[in-house]
Formats: structure tokens, sequence, C-alpha cells
């Protein structure tokens, strides 16, 4: 992970702001940053979304592909995601710098979306037993300054919603072989509900506070962090701990119940947001990476 | 500007595929018109003054048709009198999807200067590019870019112009709905037949717009004559299932209502399929791959002893079917039922060009005409041309394109022109293309690895061969022969034993494996023997003179030396590359001479009568062993020097001389056959002669049983045994005629891997083991087999495909193949080279045996000219004679007369060349004399004429 340096006399400063809800930019300590969304940026997958938040910027790309069910679960389709830490994100990726980071991060992201609470996996299944779809989501870190897990989770979700599966049907011969028939109508597709997709907070316990959305150098001063998936309704899916410090239960109960505030709070805007741009259609000037 | 087209497409392995195309669209794609002063164009195509006499578009304009106006009109398209048309690239491309012959056509139109068409690539063009919407289908949306054309090209001609006559588009297209939306955005558009009708100067363009309006319908109303065939996916499951069965279709060439599909199954050799009837052939032709599924057993059907020809000149998309299919409907026996089945599919096409004429249509002006090809196993094909008149009287080859299942025949196009028909050289041509003869001239990389002249022996080749010069080495072949590829000689040594030895050229030693000429060889397969020509395997330069073993030269050679006892034992073999210098060629005649003039005591003939005395002894032995020896009536043609037609015929003599020559050559074959067995057991190239099977035999015990002859089949001995002592008082011929029919029982001898096969017997020469080794100029088999005992022996080296079964198999089959192709082109040769003969001699009056009794014909035999004939009892012209067909027998009566296999029959033989193509010689009866049935006896006697007289 990308890290600064951060000197004491700058930490307590960080602290201090912390506790009084007055961080370094100015934010109070359940304030997310600017945040910009574009969906449809890359024309050869199904679906993408761009996010940057303040500085981090993240690509997602969601391709769909016809594949065999897991035998488990013959009737669901399922996800896979990748997570490519490029090395224009930050030096430190260059080479294999950043593999562990990718993995771990794709772990988290099956955790989180690749359940059937989350996604509607089984309007992925085409035929039972035989053919599903399969989305492979690639995340393309572009730039990194901090508060990965949300800016990924939010632009997974984004792109999950400007997916565009399209549309098949499956027709039997007389042998009783099935044969997969593809619309040859562009526009005729499936989309995905992305309702009770969930959105990851990250939580930085900073001081005896903890702050949403933390820059670099709060992280930096953090010992450890929380991230929480919740959904619209204010669910949470999944907690997990990350960094070396310890919580003590009180605080993991505050920080989750503040999570639960700024996810649920998270999740309107940004529904509303996807809609407005999707009700925009071909009229919408595309922004693009040259803005 | 940059747009991307996105679309789906489904990938070969099933799955589905996103592919983003960059589309660029540009603003420098000029209108081509000579009006237009806004385009900054350098030529243009589009005339100023695009006028055409039409009641419905006075002013001048320029034609916009849609893609099915292209489609169905091109002929309209085509005529120089529609000019200043603009072609938009949404109908390109769509045209070019839908049919590559009219996409050709239309193409050559563009790029007629004189028809002044433009093509306006309206999809890459700024303001006419449209993006398919939400819900719109293809076509629609194809329909729309056309609409949108045709409206910037409107609005850009009126906003450039000056001129007061007003250039205009018009919008032609057949739809219906496209038409009326055209009207609703202001276009100015009509039907086709509208504005072709309005053309007031020229109505003959009508005629053509209403034939190609009738040809439409025709295709629509006009009935599905054929089930329609599975696609690949259904077949092959189908035939891994096991309810279709794959096979190569054979038409009957007597019956073209008639095929057999040959079914190769793993668990047995193969079963045939009878196929009978147009539907249940289902357009499948003659050696195509077939999947054929078996009919239930009630409707199981014998093959029809009826000898059918698709006659009807005028007769088209099967109006009579159902009356040329109940000739095949008779009720046969129980036990006569086969295998029946119906195509369901076909999975290889094997067309290939086919010789023929053409049967002129007989509506003038039509440009669809029927062509009969040669080979009357191939349906009459259907094709389109405009020269029928010059093609009438010619040879010409036709490729067949498809077979629409509404249409009783394939269609398909001429390719050239052979010559006329009739004349030598190109019934020749026609002969060598109808059998897959390579007979091109040597390529210059073939010829570039022939011996550089002048040629001669090297020291190195001496090291390393024999030195047999000083053997009295003889060669005997037939006259005229100029590929001598074997020699002999036969001496005394002092132990008293006597030493034989067979020369073969070494053809090995020139041809090397691997290179353009081995390549070329392996190709060819043999040489094929024409009257009056030959196609060489190998270029002249080796087959008639490096390898040819002439007398008084040096030449190289492959010898077996066998030293033996005076009772033809043999006692030691060996093989051995040699040098031999021959002392003499002679033909059978003159070693014949020689043996029998007793004055005559030097080398030569001391040689020969000892190879002549073994050669008895050793035929004698395999006699005993149950070798058969058949009969089959070879005739030769004593062509004038100068013309090269046949101006007689003789049926070939056999002397002591060639049994000689042929026993020797056996014996060689059978001692190479087993060396090289037992040095490669897995790769050797060996020859088999299966046993027939049983009922092969069933024609021949029937007809022998009507002369109260037995006939054994149990063996090749008890065979040979019979036929022996089958003899008929006062009916000496009966024992040849036998002997022919006994030939026609044979199964074909083949070429084979000794690894892949277990059989190795050679039936009619009763040997257990056979090869090809003593003709290496004249059949490539032979050379392999020269490569393998040089390698056996140790005087040359291996290479891979020699050794490689697989490789080897695949070459056998191909030997196999091209060896039957060149006897069917023999005996294709010699029946047109005895027409030429029969064309000068009018009608002639033969005595001749009944060989076979058909259910509505007898064939015969003229044993004088070696001729076989039909005589059909019943024609379409007269009234059939009672005929009653007796399968039992097999008998067949005509009114009170009953004929029997070896009947002794008079008739008359003239040629019939009412049909040009397949000119035939016409038999027909004088004797018996059967009312109504037989001819008289023509008066003169055209016997006594000798063609030299008449001129």
């Amino acid at each position: 992970m990308a890290t600064v340096q951060v000197s004491e006399a700058e930490k307590v400063y960080i602290l201090h702001g912390i506790r009084d809800d007055l961080r370094v930019d100015g934010r109070g300590c359940e304030d997310y940053r600017h945040m910009e969304i574009e969906t449809d940026m890359v024309s050869n997958t199904d679906g993408s979304a761009k996010v940057t938040l303040g500085h981090t910027a993240v690509l997602v790309g969601v391709k769909a592909e016809i594949g065999k069910p897991r035998p488990m679960l013959p009737n669901e389709g399922y996800l896979e995601f990748f997570v490519d830490c490029s090395a224009n994100a930050t030096p430190e990726f260059e080479g294999r710098g950043g593999e562990e980071l990718g993995t771990e991060l794709s772990n988290t992201l099956y955790k989180v979306f690749n359940n059937k609470h989350s996604l509607d996996l089984k309007s992925l299944c085409i035929s039972r037993g035989e053919h599903c779809w399969v989305l492979y989501v690639d995340v393309l870190l572009l730039q990194c300054d901090g508060n990965l897990y949300d800016a990924i989770s939010i632009a997974i979700k984004a792109a999950l919603f400007n997916t565009k599966i399209p549309k098949v049907h499956i027709s039997a011969d007389e042998e009783g072989r099935k044969e997969i028939e593809l619309s040859d109508d562009p526009y005729d597709c499936m989309r995905i509900n992305v309702e009770n997709v969930p959105c990851v907070v990250t939580l930085c316990k900073v001081g005896h506070r903890h702050v949403v959305d933390a820059t670099l150098q709060e992280k930096a001063c953090s010992v450890a962090s929380l991230i929480i998936s919740v959904t619209h309704k204010g669910t949470v899916t999944c907690t997990r701990k990350v960094g070396g410090g310890s919580l003590d239960p009180e605080s993991i109960f505050e920080m989750t119940e503040a999570g639960k505030r700024v996810g649920k709070a998270l999740h309107a805007p940004l529904m509303a947001l996807l809609q407005q741009e999707e009700a925009q259609g071909k009229r919408r000037q595309k922004v693009g990476f040259l803005s | 500007m940059l747009k991307s087209k996105t679309f789906v497409k489904k990938t070969r392995s099933g799955g589905v595929m996103k592919i983003v195309r960059e589309h660029y669209l540009r603003d420098d794609i000029w209108c081509g018109s000579e009006a237009c002063t806004e385009c900054k164009h350098e030529s243009t195509v589009l005339q100023k003054d695009a006028c055409i006499e039409s009641n419905l578009c006075s002013y001048p304009h320029y034609l916009v048709p849609d893609t099915n106006v292209v489609l169905h009109q091109i002929d309209i398209l085509e005529d120089p009198v529609i000019r200043n048309v603009i072609i938009l690239q949404t109908v390109l491309q769509e045209v070019r999807h839908r049919s590559a012959p009219i996409y050709k056509r239309l193409k050559d139109i563009i790029h007629e200067k004189e028809k002044h068409v433009y093509t306006f690539t309206n999809e890459h063009h700024k303001e006419t590019f449209i993006e398919r919407e939400p819900g719109e289908s293809a076509n629609d949306r194809n329909d729309r870019a056309i609409r949108v054309a045709a409206k910037w090209y409107s609005q850009h001609l009126k906003a450039s112009e000056a001129e007061a006559d007003g250039l205009k588009v018009v919008l032609l297209t057949n739809d219906q709905g496209n038409k009326q939306k055209a009207e609703e955005s202001g276009l100015l558009v009509y039907k086709c037949e509208e504005y072709i009708k309005s053309l007031i100067a020229n109505p003959e363009l009508v005629d053509r717009l209403a034939l190609s309006n009738d040809e439409k319908n025709e295709i629509t109303s006009s009935k599905v004559l054929f089930p329609e065939h599975l696609p690949l996916s259904r077949i092959q499951a189908g035939i891994k299932s096991g309810t279709f069965l794959q096979g190569t279709l054979r038409a009957s060439r007597d019956n073209y209502l008639e095929a057999t599909v040959f079914v190769q199954r793993e668990q047995d050799d193969g079963t045939e399929v009878l196929i009978q009837g147009l539907q249940n052939l289902n357009r499948a032709v003659h050696q195509d791959v077939v999947a054929v599924q078996l009919l239930p057993r009630n409707q199981w059907v014998a093959p029809s002893s009826v000898v059918l020809q698709d006659e009807g000149p005028a007769k088209d998309d099967g109006v009579e079917d159902e009356d040329e299919e109940n000739v095949l409907k008779t009720s046969a026996a129980e036990s006569a039922r086969k295998l029946t089945g119906k195509v369901v599919g076909i999975i290889k096409r094997n067309w290939r060009p086919f010789c023929g004429m053409l049967n002129v249509s007989h509506i003038k002006e039509s440009t669809r005409h029927l062509f009969t090809p040669a080979d009357r196993r191939i349906p009459r094909i259907r094709i389109e041309t405009r020269q029928a008149s010059s093609l009438v009287g010619q040879r010409i080859m036709v490729a067949i394109d498809g077979w629409p299942k509404d249409s009783r025949y394939p269609n398909g196009h001429f390719v050239r022109s052979l010559g006329g028909a009739g004349e030598k050289d190109t019934e020749q041509e026609v002969l060598l293309l109808e059998h897959d003869v390579p007979h091109q001239a040597f390529s210059q990389a073939v010829l570039s690895f022939l011996p550089k002249m002048p040629w001669s022996i090297t020291p190195e080749d001496m090291v390393k061969r024999e030195d047999l010069r000083s053997l009295t080495v003889c060669s005997v072949d037939p006259p005229g022969c100029t590929d001598i590829d074997d020699a002999l000689h036969c001496r005394e040594l002092e132990n008293g034993n006597l030493e034989v030895g067979v020369h073969i050229a070494d053809v090995s030693h020139f041809i090397r494996s691997g290179n353009a000429l081995d390549k070329e060889a392996a190709n060819r397969g043999t040489t094929v023997y024409l009257c009056g020509k030959r196609i060489d395997m190998v270029p002249e330069l080796l087959s008639s003179n490096l390898c040819s073993l002439r007398s008084n030269v040096d030449r190289l050679a492959f010898s077996c030396i066998w030293e033996m006892n005076h009772k033809a034992e043999i006692l030691k073999t060996r093989f051995t590359k040699s040098v031999i210098n021959s002392k003499a060629s002679l033909t059978y005649a003159e070693a014949q001479m020689r043996i029998d003039d007793t004055n005559n005591n030097d080398d030569i003939t001391v040689s020969l009568r000892g190879l002549n005395k073994l050669a008895k002894i050793l035929k004698r032995q395999r006699i005993a062993k149950g070798a058969l020896t058949l009969s089959s009536l070879e005739v030769r043609f004593h062509m004038d020097s100068e013309t090269h037609d046949p101006i007689d015929l003789q049926t070939k003599e056999l002397m002591e001389t060639n049994s000689m020559v042929e026993e020797f050559m056996l014996l060689a074959n059978i001692s190479v056959a087993q060396k090289i067995h037992d040095e490669f057991p897995e790769c050797a190239l060996l020859r088999k002669h299966p046993a027939p099977p049983p009922s092969n035999y069933d024609i021949l015990l029937k007809a022998a049983k009507s002369k109260d002859v037995e006939i054994h089949t149990d063996s090749a001995k008890a065979l040979a045994d019979s036929l022996d002592v089958a003899k008929v008082d006062g009916f000496p011929y009966f024992n040849t005629l036998l002997r022919i029919l006994a030939t026609r029982c044979m199964m074909q001898a083949v070429y084979f891997c000794s690894g892949m096969d277990s059989d190795f017997h050679h039936y009619g020469l009763a040997s257990p083991i056979y090869t090809h080794f003593t003709s290496p100029i004249r059949r490539y088999a032979d050379i392999i087999v020269h490569r393998l005992l040089a390698v056996a022996i140790g005087a040359d080296s291996t290479y891979a495909d020699l050794t490689d079964k697989h490789k080897q198999s695949a070459l056998c089959n191909n030997l196999n193949y091209r060896h039957k192709m060149s006897q069917y082109a023999q005996r294709a040769s010699v029946a047109f080279h005895t027409q030429l003969f029969f064309k000068s001699r009018g009608v002639l009056n033969e005595e001749g045996f009944v060989l076979f009794v058909r259910k509505n014909a007898i064939i015969v035999l003229i044993p004088k000219f070696g001729l076989e004939g039909t005589v059909f009892f019943d024609s379409k012209d007269k009234a059939a004679p009672n005929i009653a067909f007796d399968e039992e027998g097999p008998t067949l009566k005509v009114e009170h007369h009953t004929f029997h296999i070896f009947d002794k029959v008079k008739v008359t033989i003239s040629l019939d060349d009412s049909n040009i193509q397949h000119q035939k010689i016409r038999m027909a009866l004088t004797e018996p004399v059967i009312a109504g049935v037989s001819v008289a006896i023509p008066d003169a006697e055209p016997q006594a004429k000798k063609p030299k007289l008449d001129r």
C-alpha cells in the first residue's frame, strides 16, 4: 500500500484536528472527499465505470462471458475479480510490487460481492448446470491516494449498473442438444439489478476517533481500520479489520454504527446519479480520460 | 470523426463475444455528379444531362436502387439503357452478403465506364451515416440509411445547382413500407416495375423485367421437389448414434434412378445400401459423400435390372417423375430385396467440372439450357448461357454450382469448350478428363530432375553394381514397345543347374525419393495406354531411353537371379543392382520364331529355349496349385499410319512366348514379395487379390447349369479344374465364354501395405504373397518395391516415408484409384476406336453369343471383334413386345422365343450417332427371327468391302 512519511508534529496536528472533528482538508470525520463517477467508459467491455475520489482513481470493466456453472451451484452464475495495481498509480507497484495488494483486494471483493445476497446470481444462469454468465470484473488502479476499497466498491457498483449482457436464448434440437442463439439486435440486452449491491466503507481509527475516507496522511496516523460493506438498507454484509493495531470491542461497535450510517447515506445519491446518467443515453457528452 | 460500431457475435466455441470496430466518418466524400459545383472531386462519374425518356420522370435524374431491386433486377441494371445509377455502399454490402454472383455482376457494372454508375460510400459520410436505433432491425436500419442517403443527395443537388432544369434523385424500391416512408420524407420514389414501364423509348426492357419476375414466382410457387438436407451437426450426431450411415454414393451407369452407397463400418467389411428414386437420392451426385438413413424393412427393394436413361429432352422440373419411377416399382422376391435407404444429407460434395454436351433449349432466345454429361452417372445440369448456338456440337466442360430443392436438375455454369464432338483429339481429351488421368505435359520442375544428357554410366555406378554385360540378355515385348522394362537370360552353369535372370530397368536410380519428379510419378501412379497414345508416368527421356532396356546399349538394371535345377525348382535366389547390355529386343512373334526354328542355335535362341522349357514347367506347377486361367477378349487396332484411324480390328493372339515372359515375371514378383516382406513385415508394398464372395458366382453357376455343366467354386483350384473340363459338344467357344463370365465374377486386385492388412493371398495366381516389381517404368508401385528391395540388400539408403505404413497405405489408395481409372480410360478408348471403326463400315451382320440376360435386353458378345453390345427389346417409339423375364434362369422370353445365356444369335452392328454425345454401337437382332422385334438382314455383304477400296 502506498504510504507517506509523517513527522511526529504532523501526526499530533492531525490527531488533534480529528479529535475536534476537523480534518486537515476541512472535512468532518464522516465526510467523503470530492467524488466523480462516469460510466460506459470502455467500449469493448459490457459495462465500465471510472471513479475518482480525491486523487484516488480506479477504472472498473465488466466483461460477460459464457461459462459453466459451479457444480455446487448449478443454477447460478458467478463473478471473477482481478485487481491490477498499475505502476502508474504509484511507483511502488512497479514490477511485482502491486501483486500482494491486488490479491488482498480481490479476495475482499469476492467476499463482498460474489454472493446471492448482493447480486441476483440466478439471473446469470442460462441453462441449469450447463451454461451461465460469468462476469469478469477487472479493476485497474490508476492512482492511489488512500481509501481504495471504497472507491473500488463504488466503481464496481456503477460498472455493474452499466453492464449490458446480450440476451441469449437456448434452443434445443431434436436430439436434445442445446444451442445458444444470440439476438441480432444489439439493444436487446439484459441488465443487472444492483439494488442490493453493497458499498464498502473504510473507517480508520485515528486516536480515539475514527474517520471515513482517510487520506494517506491520516492513514499514516492510524493504527487499524475496519472495512464494512453496507447495503442501501444499512445492512452490514461483511466486516474486516485491516492494519497492525488492535481495536477494542466498544470502538468496533462504534465504528460499525458509523459505517452503517455513512454507507446508507452513500447509496441514494449514487443510484440517483447513475440513473440520471443513464437517462441521458447517447446525448451525454463523454468526459473520458483526457479531462 | 470517430464512431465505433458495436456488435455481438457468437464464437465458434459457443461463447459470445462483443466486438467493437472503429468507424471513421469523413467530410470529403463527394457526390460524383457532373452538375455539382460544391464538391471538390477531381473526376465525375454521373452525367449532367442524365436524361432517359420516361413518362414518370420527365426531368434528368439519377437512380438509387435499394438492395432488393439490385438482387432481383440485376438483368435490368446490366442493360446499357440504364445509366446514371448511384449504388450506395449499404446496398453494395448487403448484396455482397446475400449473393456472391450478383455482387460480382454489380461490380462489373460499376466498373463499366459507359454505364455511369457511381458508388457512394454513404456509411462513411458524415451526414449520411446513421446508427441503429433501439428496436430497429438490421434491415430497417439499412432501408433508413438508403433513404437518408437519397435525401441527402436530393438536397445536395438542389443546393449546388444553378440551372433551372433540376437534377433529381429517384429511389427505386419494391418494398411498400420503404416506399411509403420515403414518400413521407419527400423523396421521389417508384417501384421498379412502374419505373421501367415508364421508359417509353425502351419497351424491350419490360420483357426482361417480366421474365425475371416470372422467375421469381416460379421459385416461390413451384413445388419443392426434394426434401431438405439435414445440417452437418445433425448428420454427425446421427452418424455417431447410428441412425445414419456415411458412405460414398455410386450412381448406376445403367439406371439414373438408382445408386448404391458403400458404407464402411468398423465392425464389418462394409455394406452396400441401395438408393432408389429421385426423392431418395435427394440431389446426391455420383461420388458425393452422403449420410444415408435406412428405410423400414417393408420398403426395401431389389435393384431393378432395367436399363434406364434419362432421355426426355425437353422435360423440365419433374412433371413426369411419377411415371418415370413407376418403371422401377416391380414386386421383387423377398430374397432379392436389399438394404435400402434414402439420402438425408450431403457430407461432402465431390463435384468437379464435367465433360459433356449441351442440349439446346427448344425455346429460342432462352439462355437456360440443359447439359448432358458424358458420364451417365452424372445427372443433367441446367446452365445459363447466351452462346448456346456456338456451343452446339461441341464438347464442353460445365461445373455444378448448386442443386436447389425445387429444381429437377442441378444448376451449373459453362467452364470451357474442348472442341468439336466426335473429333479424335477432343474425344481423347474428354476420356482423359473423365477418368481423372493427369495428362498435362511434365512441368519444368519435374524435368529439372532428369539426368543431364549425354548420360553415361559413371565409374562410381560400376563399382556399386554387378557387371552382367557379358550375359546373353534379351527382351521380349509386344511390337512397337519402346518402354522395355524387363529382360531375361538363361544359361547353364558348370554344375549342370540353370541360372535364370530377370533384369528390370532400374528406375529408382533415376527417380530419387521426395523430389518433384518422384511426386509427379507417385501422383500419376501408372502409365496409361490408349489406342495410339501413351500417357507416360515418367518423362519420355526415362521411359523410352535411359530406363528402357534397349538392345546393344549399357543399361542399369535391378536383377533377380535364380539358380534352378531342370525341374524348375529354385535352389538359390539373389537380388543385385547390375549393369546389363541386352543383345536383342524381340517381339513375341520373333522370339517364337527363333524357338521354333530348329536350325537356329545362337546364344540368344538357346537361352530362349531354356527359358521356354522352364516356363512351361512353372506354368504347370502354378496351375496345379490352382491358379486361374481366365479370359477376356482384348482387341488390337490396325491403325492407318497417316490418319491414325483404325482400319482393322483383331482380337489379340496369345503365343507361347507371351506366357514365357509372364511366368518369369510372376516368379520374380513372388520372390521379391517374399524378400521385402521378410525384411519389412510392417511396410512392404504388396498386391493381393481377394477371393470373391460366393454370391458373385451366382450368374456363372446359373449360366453353366443351363448347359448342364457343373462348376465348383469352393476354391480357386476347384474352379480352375471345373472350368478346364467344362465343354459342350458342338460349341467350341463355350469354354471361352465361361471363362469370360468367370472373369466378371472376380474381385479387383489391389495394392496394400503389409502392416495394414492380414490377408495377403492372391486368389487368381494362387500365390500366398505377391507384389509388382517388374514394370517400374509404367507403374509407381514397382518403384516403391524397388526401393524397398534395394534397402533390403543394402544397395540404397532408406527414407522416412518408405517405412511409414500410414503414408504407404495412402499411397496404395492413390495407386489403386489411378490403376482403376487407367483401365476405364483404356476401355473407353477402345470403345471409341471401335465406334470409329464401325463408322466407316456401315451396317455389319455378325454372329454373337448372349452373355447376359437383362429384364428388357440381352447383352451380346461378338467374338470376332471382342465387342459387347446391348439389344433392347423395348423402345420408346414402338409398342413393346411381350417380354417375360425369369430371374432363376435367367431367361428372357420375347414373344415366343426364349433367350438363355450362351445362345447363339445373329445381330446387325451399326453406329448409332443420333446422339452425338453418346455415340454407341447399336445392335439389332436378325436371328432368331421374331416378328416385330428382329430386323431384316442388310442386303449387301459389307464385310467384303475393304476400306481401301472405298476410297
